[in-house]
C-alpha cells in the first residue's frame, strides 16, 4: 500500500509539473512600469493656466499634449505582449500617464519605444482602444494618425483666437514622423535597469515639450502657428521633439 | 492485488483528469447566447482580378452584413436623424446622389464635391475622389463627423445604437459579443458597402456570351478600347490611379484633388479616375458634378480639355477626337453598362 500510495504521488506530481511552463530560472518575470512626467523645460505642465515661454521669448499656454507611444523593447528585443501594445500618453488623463507590462527578469540597459503609430496599423482599418478614433488623434479625411498632439494659445500666433495647433502625423514617405526614441539610464542616476521576479521597475521619462520649437529646426510660434496636416513644417517638428525624453528616475520596488 | 492496481489507475487517471482541466483556460464567459454567425464570401466574377482582402480582420458573415445594411439606412448615424448614408447614396442611381452635382448634408449644407456611386468598392485601394482614404473601415468616420454631412460624433452615434432596442442583439451575432464600439460599427457597414457587386451590366452580359450588342454598341465599344481604356479599364472601368483629365479648377472650391493628401505640386488637379459602370444613374459627372449630361462629359474630352495644365494627363494632350456618329456609339456603349440586377437588388434594398 505504501508503495502504491508512493507511485500515485510521483504520478500526480508529474502531472503538476507538465502544467507549469519549464521551471528554467530565466523565465521568470518583474513588471516594467513606465511613468511620464511632461514638462516645461523641466517644470511640471499645468494644463490651461500655466503660462511658459520659449527659447525666442514667445509666450505659450498649452491645453492639450497627447502623443502615442509603442513597440516598446529593451536591450533592443521584444518585452512581452503587453510592450507590443499601443499607449496613449495625455496629460489631460492621469491614469494614461503610466503603463506597465511584464518582462523577463534581468538587468537591462535600454529602452526604447516608437513615438507613433506604426504605419502598418494606419493602414488596417478600424482598430481600438487606445487607437480607437474616438480619442481624436485620427484624421478622418486623410486616413492616418495624429502621431502627437499639441494645442494651447500664444499671443506671438497670428491664426483665429491667437491659436496654436499642432496636429502631427504622417506615415509613408520623405515626410514620415514617426520616430525611435532610444533612452537609456543617464550616469547620473545610479540605479539600473534591474527587474527583479516579481518586483517593479518604475521608469520615470520626462518629456519637455519646449522642445517642439528648437533644436534641429529654429520653429517660432509667429511664423508657425499651426502643423495640421503631413508634411515638411510636421516633419521638422517631429524631428524636434525627437529630442524630448529622457530618463530623470528609476526606482525598485 | 489486482483490484489495488485497478484502483491505482483509476486514481491516476482522476488526478490526472482534474490538472489538465486545471490546465485549460478557462472559456471566457459570453453573453450567454450562443454566437454560430453565417459566413459569407465576397462574390469575384469570373475574369475579374482579385481583390486585395479588405476582410483580412473582418471576418465576412450574413450578420455583419445584415448590420451593416440596417446602419447604412439609419439616420440615427447623422445629428437630427435626417442623413442616413442612403440620402446620399441611393440605391436606384447606383448609390450615388440622384441628379445632384453636390448633395445635400445637415443644416442646409452641400457637400463640396459630388457622390459616387459605391459599387465594386473591394476593387478600390483608396477611397473618395482625392483617394485620402487608406480603407473601407475607415471611410464612414468621414461622412459621419463631416459638419456639411451627418454632422454627428461617433461617440453620440454609439450612445444612439447602445440604447436601441435592436442593435445589441444584431452586434452580438455579427460579432459575438453585445458590445457596441467603434471598430464594430465600422466593420459592419465595410461588410455591407464592400460586398456591393455590379457585374450584371448587359456588357457583362455580352462577356459571358449571354447576350450580344447592337451594332452601334459594338461600334461605341470599340471607340472606348481605342480611347478610354487605358483610364477607364476594364472590367472594373477605372485602373484607380489619380490623373488629371484636363478641367478647370472650379475657382469657387479650389479643390486641388489628390494635391492636398501627397503634398506633391506634381498631383495639383488630380483626381481618382471613376468607374464608368452605371456612369447613365450617376450624372452629373466629374468631381464636382459640373456636367450634367454624358454628352457634355464626352465633349469634354472633344474639345474641353486645357491643353497648358502643367498636370495634364499626356493621354490628352491633343484632346480626344470623336465625331458625333462616334460620340452618339460611345453613348450606346456606355448604357450596356448599367446594371439593374444591381440597383434594384431586395439584398441591397431597406
Ligand atoms: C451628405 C451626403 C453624404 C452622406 C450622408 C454620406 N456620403 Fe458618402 N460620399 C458623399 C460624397 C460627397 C462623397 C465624395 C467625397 C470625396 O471624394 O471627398 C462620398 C464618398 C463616399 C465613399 C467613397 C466612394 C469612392 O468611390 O471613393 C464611400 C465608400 C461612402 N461615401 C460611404 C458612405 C457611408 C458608409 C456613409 C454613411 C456612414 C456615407 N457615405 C454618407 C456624400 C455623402
Ligand atoms: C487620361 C485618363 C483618362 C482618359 C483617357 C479618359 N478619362 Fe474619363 N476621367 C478621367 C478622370 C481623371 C476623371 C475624373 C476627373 C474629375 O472628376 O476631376 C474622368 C471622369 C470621367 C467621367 C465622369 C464620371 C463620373 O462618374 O463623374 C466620364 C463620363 C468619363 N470620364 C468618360 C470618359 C470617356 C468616354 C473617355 C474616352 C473618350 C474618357 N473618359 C477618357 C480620366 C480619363
Amino acid at each position: 500500500m505504501n508503495r502504491t500510495l508512493l507511485i500515485l504521488l510521483f504520478s500526480t506530481g508529474l502531472f503538476l509539473l507538465s502544467c507549469q511552463k519549464s521551471p528554467d530560472e530565466d523565465l521568470r518575470t518583474g513588471t516594467v512600469k513606465i511613468t511620464f512626467k511632461n514638462t516645461v523645460k523641466g517644470n511640471p505642465l499645468v494644463l490651461n493656466t500655466g503660462v511658459y515661454s520659449n527659447s525666442f521669448g514667445e509666450q505659450y499656454n498649452v491645453a492639450k499634449f497627447k502623443y502615442y507611444i509603442s513597440n516598446v523593447v529593451m536591450n533592443g528585443t521584444q518585452i512581452s505582449a503587453g510592450s507590443s501594445e499601443y499607449y496613449l500618453v495625455d496629460e489631460g488623463n492621469a491614469a494614461s500617464l503610466s503603463f506597465s507590462f511584464t518582462a523577463k527578469s534581468q538587468i537591462y540597459s535600454s529602452l526604447s519605444f516608437l513615438l507613433g503609430v506604426d504605419s502598418a496599423r494606419n493602414v488596417s482599418g478600424a482598430q481600438t482602444g487606445a487607437l480607437d478614433p474616438l480619442n481624436d488623434m485620427f484624421w478622418t479625411w486623410n486616413s492616418g494618425y495624429i502621431m502627437a498632439k499639441l494645442e494651447g494659445t500664444s499671443p506671438q500666433s497670428t491664426v483665429v483666437n491667437n491659436k496654436v495647433e499642432y496636429h502631427i502625423g504622417g506615415f509613408a514617405g520623405t515626410n514620415s514622423v514617426l520616430k525611435n526614441i532610444n533612452l537609456t539610464v543617464p550616469s547620473s542616476i545610479n540605479v539600473p535597469l534591474n527587474v527583479d521576479p516579481d518586483k517593479t521597475c518604475e521608469i520615470f521619462i520626462e518629456a519637455d515639450l519646449d522642445t517642439w520649437w528648437q533644436g534641429a529646426y529654429d520653429l517660432k510660434i509667429a511664423v508657425n502657428p499651426a502643423a495640421t496636416h503631413p508634411g515638411a513644417l510636421a516633419k521638422n517638428i517631429s524631428d524636434n521633439y525627437s529630442n524630448m525624453f529622457k530618463i530623470t528616475d528609476v526606482k525598485l520596488y | 492485488m489486482k483490484l489495488r492496481i485497478i484502483l491505482f489507475f483509476l486514481i491516476t487517471i482522476l488526478c490526472s483528469a482534474i490538472f489538465i482541466s486545471a490546465c485549460k483556460n478557462n472559456d471566457v464567459p459570453g453573453d450567454n447566447v450562443p454566437y454560430n454567425p453565417t459566413y459569407i464570401n465576397l462574390e469575384v466574377p469570373a475574369g475579374w482580378p482579385t481583390p486585395p482582402d479588405i476582410y483580412v480582420n473582418n471576418k465576412l458573415t450574413e450578420e455583419g452584413f445584415q448590420l451593416g445594411k440596417k446602419l447604412f439606412y439609419d439616420g440615427r448615424l447623422s445629428k437630427d436623424g435626417n442623413f442616413p448614408c442612403a440620402s446620399c447614396h441611393q440605391q436606384f442611381a447606383a448609390f450615388a446622389t440622384y441628379d445632384h452635382d453636390f448633395s445635400h448634408g445637415f443644416n442646409n449644407t452641400f457637400t463640396t464635391r459630388n457622390a459616387p456611386g459605391l459599387f465594386n468598392l473591394a476593387w478600390m485601394t483608396k477611397l473618395h475622389w482625392d483617394g485620402g482614404i487608406n480603407h473601407i473601415e475607415v471611410q464612414p468616420l468621414a461622412p459621419i463627423t463631416a459638419q456639411n454631412e451627418m454632422a454627428e460624433t461617433v461617440e453620440n452615434v454609439l450612445n444612439k445604437l447602445k440604447a436601441d432596442g435592436d442593435y445589441p442583439r444584431m452586434f452580438q451575432s455579427a460579432f459575438g459579443t453585445t458590445e457596441i464600439n467603434s471598430q464594430k460599427l465600422l466593420k459592419a457597414l465595410a461588410q455591407f458597402m464592400g460586398t456591393i457587386v455590379s457585374s450584371n451590366a448587359k456588357y457583362d452580359k455580352v462577356k459571358r456570351g449571354e447576350a450580344s450588342f447592337t451594332a452601334p454598341e459594338q461600334n461605341g465599344y470599340n471607340l472606348f478600347k481605342a480611347k478610354c481604356e487605358t483610364c477607364h479599364k476594364e472590367p472594373l472601368f477605372t485602373d484607380n490611379s489619380f490623373r488629371n483629365n484636363g478641367m478647370a479648377v472650379n475657382t469657387f472650391l479650389n479643390d486641388y484633388g489628390r494635391m492636398r493628401i501627397s503634398n506633391d505640386k506634381n498631383d495639383s488637379l488630380k483626381f481618382k479616375v471613376p468607374s464608368l459602370r452605371n456612369v447613365i444613374l450617376t450624372f452629373p459627372y466629374m468631381h464636382d458634378g459640373r456636367f450634367y449630361s454624358i454628352g457634355q462629359a464626352i465633349d469634354h474630352y472633344r474639345t474641353g480639355i486645357i491643353t497648358t495644365q502643367p498636370t495634364l494627363d499626356p493621354l490628352l494632350i491633343n484632346r480626344i477626337a470623336i465625331t458625333n456618329t462616334e460620340k452618339n456609339d460611345l453613348i450606346y456603349f456606355l448604357q450596356t453598362l448599367t446594371d439593374t440586377t444591381m440597383t434594384r437588388s431586395p439584398r441591397f434594398a431597406q
